[in-house]
């Protein structure tokens, strides 16, 4: 489709402004074909939750011969919660004899490590304690460190302030049956939806994005993706890909994309639920998001060329849909590039025919609203059994607009630090649990 | 009409229609009726004794009259905490027990050493405690069962929810399973029986030791021999016949053991996989589709199949000692197979005849 000169007024006589103007629509087109593209992709993974067949092929085992299982809790500063995971980690059914969990105390400035030490005398030969006092910052750098003293096939890694349930160390160590598994993913609640509308926006955010989005992934046999958390990872996988990048600010991202190209599966596995404490103020939030919005496109950039044309393990539709999947955080820029572009043509003077309108229409429709997600989350609710949180959706407005600048600006400062050479920085979660 | 007028209708209308889906959700902010955290099994883990358990806690107070109706040979009746009415019985006869069935909507407890024989087509939408040997007969319908000793299903009966036995547990043939079977030493099924979850030390379909065919292979423990290599095959794969594979074995395509091939190490398939007779397998046995094992195999680690698997006579899954789960949403288990763990067909498991 294109725009026919006579339709445009303002560029009568203006060669070079015509041309601009051109290069604005086709620009404008792209960008509304890439939006109904992730548009299309947050239908066809709801209607496939809601209707589709169902994979949790690795749920069923509860009964098995378990193997050795090394359960590393990362930790900086982190003294307002490590006791409470290590309080659930000793609780759970799991073989006490193969399972080792290992607090990683990244250079912690609070009471972290006292706590830490004081379960290791209650637990002697179950926590082995991996206090560190210098090198890189981040979790990925922490994490690279403390496998020197990892020996188990299996590795479950949790950041200190989830509290796994009872079964979930199995749940999570079942998958490690099957070989061509890598890496697995379970699912993340919030345990403080309640607090403020911050929290109860985040609490829906997480359904969608768990319940819908990586279920239907694992479903479709996509790409689910690992999050780093409630997470595990095979030590031989781990080592074939040459083990944990310390220069990613995702540790999680750049592992899924690592492990993929090397022929490893991650799966998702949605029953194996496990509480987490989600930001209470939006300071947190802007922050939290920012740096996931920048280790995503620095995995984008690593690895989203060679992953759609390179040659590697990945089948045609990990290839699309990883590459979908790496561009994410990508969109928020795009889409404001959009905007600008529709009301720039617009006060250009663009006569919208031949569907044009129509086009500018659903950029403005797909970009602001982006119902799909919406619809997505709304069918995240209803797959969860939840009633009256649903009528939270119309605020979700808000943390899409809270969302869409802080990672168009998170893009635009890793632009900048690109330029500069300035490098990367571990920005740490606030937690806002009482002190036990 | 005044325009500034016009204008700010205009804003009004414009904002109250913007306003207007907020209104469910200020109401929802203010009253926090649906704000507390998602569900999440933190306890239980989905352990297939935990309806068993918790219902052993349930009638736990119970246990002076039990012991005071089976000293005294009577029967007492009354109700629990929460209102729900129960029969102790000191002792059982035909005729109570037909009588008891008339009052279909009371907990039956039996106390120890009292033995149940059920006469044929009877019954009992309430949970039943048997103290002593519990023997059902044909066409019984039962809600759930916990047996301190024994318990036997006549043919053509049929259990909705659960059933555990701390002794064996035993069904003729034809017998439904819907919920949740275990045992903590046998579980043994005849020709015909549908069943869903299967638990126990050992789970014999049929009579295993009536099929002493070829001796199975023996297996090792895979836990105690270190990782084996990966070995990775784009497109359908062969093991040969007798052949012996060191490591783990990832087919991404359909995959065909033959006869006496042994897999020291774990096998995958992402399509269908056919495993030939007297095939051991050390590790793991996963097929992304369908998966057919056949006659006097030995599987070592978890069986999955993601769509169907069909198990032939004589084969087995686990060991006393190393335990393990064989699952898939459909499976189809000859007589004479021998699984030790856990059996779990998610939507039917059906035990057929040997063909």
């Amino acid at each position: 489709m294109r725009a026919r000169p006579q339709q445009v007024r303002s560029d009568q006589g203006k060669p070079a402004s015509g041309q601009w103007l051109r290069t604005m629509i086709y620009v404008l087109y792209i960008i509304v074909f890439v939006i109904c593209l992730y548009t299309g992709r947050h239908y066809c993974f709801t209607l496939n939750r809601l209707f589709g067949f169902q994979r949790h092929p690795y749920i069923d085992i509860d009964t098995a011969d378990w193997p050795p299982v090394t359960v590393l809790v990362a930790a900086h500063n982190e003294e307002k919660v490590i006791a409470n995971i290590l309080d659930a980690l000793m609780t759970v059914k799991y073989p006490a004899d193969k399972m080792l969990v290992i607090p990683v105390n990244d250079r912690s400035t609070d009471h972290t490590r006292e706590i830490i030490d004081k379960f290791v005398e209650e637990f002697p030969g179950r926590i082995q304690p991996f206090h560190r006092a210098g090198g890189k910052g981040g979790k990925a750098a922490a994490l690279k460190d403390a496998m020197e003293l990892v020996t188990t096939e299996v590795i479950l890694i949790f950041d200190a302030d989830y509290i796994p349930g009872a079964g979930l160390i199995k749940q999570l160590v079942a998958p490690f049956f099957d070989i061509e598994v890598g890496g697995v993913m379970g699912r993340v609640v919030p345990m403080n939806a309640g607090t403020n509308l911050l929290t109860r926006l985040l609490d829906l955010e997480r359904s969608g994005g768990y319940q819908v989005d990586q279920q239907a992934r694992m479903n479709l046999r996509l790409v689910p993706q690992h999050g780093g958390t409630v997470a595990g990872v095979r030590l031989s996988a781990l080592r074939e890909i040459g083990g944990w990048n310390e220069n990613s600010l995702t540790e999680d991202t750049d592992l899924t994309y690592r492990l993929l190209l090397n022929g490893w599966k991650t799966v998702y596995q949605n029953r194996s639920e496990c509480y987490e404490e989600v930001p209470e103020v939006w300071p947190v939030r802007i922050k939290q998001i920012m740096r996931w919005a920048k280790g995503h496109n620095q995995a984008m950039v690593t690895y989203g060329l060679h992953l759609l044309v390179g040659k590697h393990r990945a089948t045609l539709r990990e290839r699309i849909d990883g590459s979908l999947l790496l561009g994410v955080y990508a969109m928020a820029p795009i889409t404001l590039v959009g905007w600008g572009l529709a009301l720039g043509v617009f006060y250009q003077g663009v006569a919208p025919l031949h569907g044009v309108i129509a086009l500018l229409s659903l950029t403005a429709y797909a970009a602001i609203g982006n119902l799909a997600a919406f619809f997505e989350i709304a069918a995240a609710a209803r797959l969860d059994g939840t009633r009256k949180r649903i009528c939270l959706l119309p605020f979700l407005i808000l943390g899409f607009g809270v969302s869409i600048f802080s990672v168009s600006r998170a893009a635009a400062v890793q632009m900048s630090d690109f330029v500069t050479g300035a490098e990367f920085h571990w920005d740490k979660t606030e937690r806002f649990r009482k002190v036990l | 009409m005044n325009p500034y007028l016009a204008v700010a209708a205009l804003v009004c209308t414009v904002g109250l229609m913007f306003a207007l889906p907020l209104i469910p959700a200020l109401v929802e902010l203010r009253r926090k009726s649906d704000a507390l955290p998602l569900s999440v099994v933190q306890q239980n883990a989905g352990e297939i004794r935990y309806f068993s358990d918790s219902f052993r806690a349930y009638i736990n107070g119970l246990d002076p009259i039990m012991q005071g109706c089976v000293a005294a040979g009577t029967t007492a009746t009354g109700a629990l905490p929460d209102g729900e009415e129960y029969v102790v019985l000191g002792r059982v006869d035909e005729p109570l027990v037909l009588a008891l069935q008339q009052r279909d909507t009371t907990h039956l407890v039996m106390g120890a050493n009292v033995d149940l024989i059920l006469p044929a087509e009877v019954r009992f939408s309430k949970d039943i405690y048997a103290g002593g040997q519990f023997i059902g007969g044909i066409k019984n319908n039962f809600r759930a069962i916990l047996g301190e000793k024994n318990v036997h299903l006549g043919a053509s009966s049929r259990v909705l929810r659960w059933v555990h036995a701390v002794g064996e547990f035993t069904a003729d043939a034809g017998c439904g399973l819907d919920g949740r079977i275990s045992s903590d030493s046998l579980i043994r099924l005849q020709t015909d029986c549908g069943f869903r979850r299967l638990n126990a030390p050992r789970i014999e379909i049929g009579s295993v030791a009536a099929n002493p065919e070829p001796p199975l292979p023996q297996l090792h423990s895979l836990a105690s021999s270190g990782r084996p290599p990966r070995f990775l095959h784009d497109g359908d794969f062969e093991v040969q016949a007798g052949q012996v594979i060191v490591g783990d074995i990832l087919i991404r395509g359909k995959l065909h053991i033959r006869s006496g091939a042994r897999i020291c190490g774990s096998v995958k398939s992402v399509e269908d996989a056919v495993i030939a007779d007297g095939v051991a397998v050390e590790g793991s046995l996963i097929s992304s589709q369908k998966m057919r094992i056949g006659p006097h195999c030995a599987i070592h680690g978890p069986v999955i199949a993601e769509r169907e698997l069909a198990i032939a006579r004589g084969s087995q899954c686990g060991t006393f000692e190393h335990p393990t789960t064989v699952s898939a949403p459909r499976i189809e288990i000859e007589e004479g197979v021998a699984v030790f763990g856990t059996l779990w067909a998610r939507e039917q498991g059906q035990v057929v005849a040997t063909q």
